[in-house]
């Protein structure tokens, strides 16, 4: 236990020394103070099974624990769980939990309500959007009052990444059953800060929790608030009104370098970005399409324009830093290619291809300046495309739908592989029982290759061989191009000198668990 | 005598100059812009002006002058189109308003104080959510949020007109209602309508730009002046030009319209003089 710490202590610590190395040297922290981070939107839902995003991730963290947890170098440490067991045969976990745990709200945390969460997330009465993440699991049981046993219906290797995922957080069964819809609004978990108050729109406020079973935090209080401008979000960094702001626009970055009170770091996302296809409808059920789009694109002009170089062309769907990525390939920036493409499937300039083109606004990093780059970049290979921009939860509601009536086109996302693991990063979005709205295929991409393949890599437990398997289920989802692939994102984040400690995670959070206020 | 009066106004002089100009780029666009408004360039997105470029480049390295000239064409499309609902409808609905009086009378009055009690932009973005986004729903908006200001205006002027002579005379001969309204009354209203359709075009190019700029009119890539400032503004430290181009377009444009529109009051009317 005690060298778990340590190595808990080690890991923050070198985090911390690396982002703050710019700044000024290594000073014994100070305690209080409130901690303002400027993000982008505002946290949709507050209750851990039911959040698909990273905005709300980033704030539920805080307060909601998950068993394990994935650190930002990438390694799974333990959490509210102190270790785990795997019979010979793969399917039975035996997970010992953290004594002495307690909820917000007094209640214990045990293996009663170990179960009572996991169980929650597995009813399809939740319609948790992420279940896929723990649905091999066919059983829970306690068995003493620290240690649980799961038995999954086949090996499931990717169980242990999925305990990190902030939708199997452990949140107080007391108060979900209380609370009832009105959880999601005020949340109570075992994490270093306590809930206090949530303004839609606005912000979400968080203070100590003094009975935290771990380290404390220094902080006081910390806020995150949502400034949807990426102008004013600066602004307000520059002015010293937030202490954080996300998704600074890159090409601000050369402007800001000068600054006194403040550094930009530019830290690894496990975020991709691309532009999905809706394969089952025309015109894109016609793979040549599909491929003379991704031949059209300039990913690399627009990676070098409003991402200012920040960003890598995307040669996978996932990114370098996720276990079983490998380098696939990149569509080739091709008009004449494009072009004849096009001439194949009986377009030309007299008959351009048209299609309408759905995007997020303030979601990712410049998204709708990349998407109008797209209509630009694709109209010289006479592409005609029509750009429809939307709200993020309604543009999300829109492409939720399901197939028989989802009419969308072409839409721009972004998937972060937050677990690290590529079984997240594929099987969600290629695995045709993952269409959605029960997934997120939101392409309706299905080939019974892809499906197998996908399958036995959840199953195989040897690395090397998943890898392999990851590999050829890539190839393939890439020859058949359901998506336009463009690029991985990095994290451009504002951080004033004052703030020490501030965290910035791959899976694209804001840690403030060992952030301080320099007075 | 009506230039004569026009002429000595320095000001409406100016307006004058500022439109010629705006008309000229709406309607010569294709002839007068360096460039294609739509060809992207990114790897000079963002550059400042220069001798290639006279206004600079927009982010996605888009020619500013010619997405500045292409702007005017549609801010020009827009205030024509707009008048155009708000004089079709609002000129009938206040000459029958005012010439029958009574009832019907009263209930369009209190139709359309309910419309003058909204601030116009604020109907139009209302009336842009029921119509959906988009350059003809924003014609459309703000044609409606101009119909209660024609009425309301036609309605004064055939009120008064309605009980002078030369009407009662016209009665007399037995014309009908609608020869009277068309050949007698209306032709005495329309130095007002003019002058205030003059005015009424710059403000609804000022509104359309008002809703480009929340995103609600013209779509991407659209060159229009309120969208195009509402792209810039997020880079307006890095490239103050983008922002104030189309600023100074909208500005320059809407001056102009109502310097021009004093002037010819004041030549119309000269008793109106301030």
């Amino acid at each position: 236990m005690r060298r778990v710490l340590a190595l808990i202590a080690a890991i923050a610590l070198t985090g911390a020394l690396v982002i703050s190395a710019a700044a000024a040297p290594a000073v014994t922290p100070t305690r209080g103070g409130t901690l303002i981070v400027g993000s982008g939107v505002d946290a949709v839902t507050l209750d851990a099974p039911m959040i698909t995003d990273s905005p709300s991730a980033t704030v539920s963290e805080h307060m909601v624990e998950s068993l394990y947890r994935l650190t930002p170098e990438g390694k799974i440490i333990p959490m509210l769980a102190l270790g785990h067991t795997v019979s010979p045969d793969g399917r039975t976990w035996t997970v010992r939990l953290r004594t002495g745990v307690r909820f917000h709200d007094g209640t214990p945390f045990d293996a009663e309500a170990a179960k009572f969460n996991l169980d929650r997330m597995l009813d399809p009465a939740t319609r948790a959007p992420f279940r896929f993440l723990i649905s091999r699991v066919t059983s829970v049981t306690v068995v003493d009052s620290s240690t649980i046993r799961l038995v999954t219906d086949a090996p499931f290797a990717p169980l242990l990444a999925h305990f990190t995922h902030s939708s199997v957080g452990m949140q107080s069964p007391t108060a979900v059953r209380r609370l009832g819809v009105d959880y999601a609004r005020q949340p109570v978990g075992t994490g270093a800060f306590k809930f206090k108050e949530w303004v839609r729109g606005d912000r979400v406020v968080m203070t100590r929790n003094d009975d935290f079973w771990g380290e404390k935090a220094f902080l006081d209080e910390v806020q995150f608030r949502v400034i949807p401008d990426d102008g004013a979000r600066v602004a307000a960094l520059e002015a010293g009104s937030i202490h954080v702001a996300v998704r600074v626009p890159p090409r601000e970055i050369e402007r800001l370098k000068g600054a006194r009170d403040f550094t930009v770091s530019i830290d690894d996302s496990l975020r991709t970005i691309y532009v999905g296809f809706n394969v089952t409808r025309p015109p894109f059920n016609d793979v040549r399409l599909r491929r003379a789009l991704n031949h059209a694109v300039n990913k690399r002009a627009i990676v070098n324009s409003a991402l200012n170089g920040t960003a890598r062309v995307s040669d996978a769907p996932i990114v370098p830093a996720v276990e079983g990525y490998s380098k696939i390939m990149t569509y080739e920036w091709d008009l004449e290619r494009a072009e004849a493409l096009l001439r194949e499937a009986g377009y030309s300039r007299a008959r351009p291809l048209r299609a309408v083109f759905h995007h997020p606004s303030g979601r990712y990093i410049r998204d709708a300046e990349i998407a109008a780059s797209i209509q630009g970049l694709v109209r010289r290979a006479g592409i005609e495309l029509e750009l429809r921009t939307m709200e993020w939860g309604a543009y999300l509601a829109l492409t939720n739908r399901p197939q028989p009536e989802n009419d969308v086109q072409m839409y721009m996302l972004g998937w972060g592989t937050v677990t690290g693991d590529a079984d997240y990063g594929l099987y969600a979005l290629f695995h045709s029982s993952n269409w959605v709205p029960t997934g997120s295929n939101r392409s309706f991409y299905k080939n019974d290759r892809v499906d197998a393949l996908l399958d036995r890599g959840r199953t195989t437990v040897d690395q090397a061989e998943r890898n392999k398997i990851y590999a050829e289920a890539m190839r393939v989802i890439m020859d058949d191009a359901p998506w336009l692939f463009l690029h991985s994102e990095s994290q451009v984040t504002g951080i004033r000198h004052t703030a020490q400690g501030v965290v910035v995670h791959p899976a694209e959070r804001i840690e403030l668990f060992k952030a301080w206020l320099r007075r | 005598m009506v230039w004569t009066q026009f002429r000595r106004n320095r000001a409406g002089l100016v307006g004058l100059v500022l439109l010629s100009a705006f008309l000229s780029a709406g309607l010569f666009a294709p002839v007068l812009a360096p460039y294609d408004p739509y060809e992207i360039e990114l790897e000079s997105g963002l550059k400042r002006p220069g001798p290639g470029h006279l206004l600079g480049q927009d982010e996605l390295g888009r020619d500013m002058l010619s997405r500045v000239i292409y702007g005017a064409r549609l801010s020009l499309v827009i205030g024509v189109i707009a008048v155009t609902i708000g004089v079709g409808i609002g000129v009938p609905v206040g000459a029958i308003s005012g010439y029958f009086g009574g009832l019907p009378d009263l209930l369009v009055q209190r139709l359309i104080d309910v419309m003058l009690a909204f601030p116009g932009i604020l109907l139009a973005i209302v009336l842009v959510a029921i119509l959906g986004v988009g350059l003809v729903q924003v014609m459309v908006a703000v044609g409606i949020v101009s119909i209660p200001v024609y009425a309301r205006l036609v309605r004064g002027q055939v009120l008064s007109l309605r009980g002078q002579e030369f009407v009662d005379a016209a009665r007399a001969v037995g014309a009908t209602s609608g020869r009277i309204i068309l050949r007698h009354v209306l032709p005495n209203t329309l130095a007002v309508i003019i002058v205030q359709s003059t005015l009424q075009i710059a403000s609804a190019i000022l509104a359309a730009a008002a809703l480009g700029f929340l995103g609600l009119g013209a779509q991407p890539p659209a060159a229009e002046w309120g969208s195009m400032l509402s792209n810039a503004r997020q880079y307006i430290r890095l490239a103050p030009h983008s922002v104030m181009f189309p600023g100074l377009a909208i500005m320059l444009t809407v001056l102009g319209f109502n310097l021009l529109g004093d002037a010819i009051r004041d030549a119309l009317d000269p008793r109106m003089r301030i």
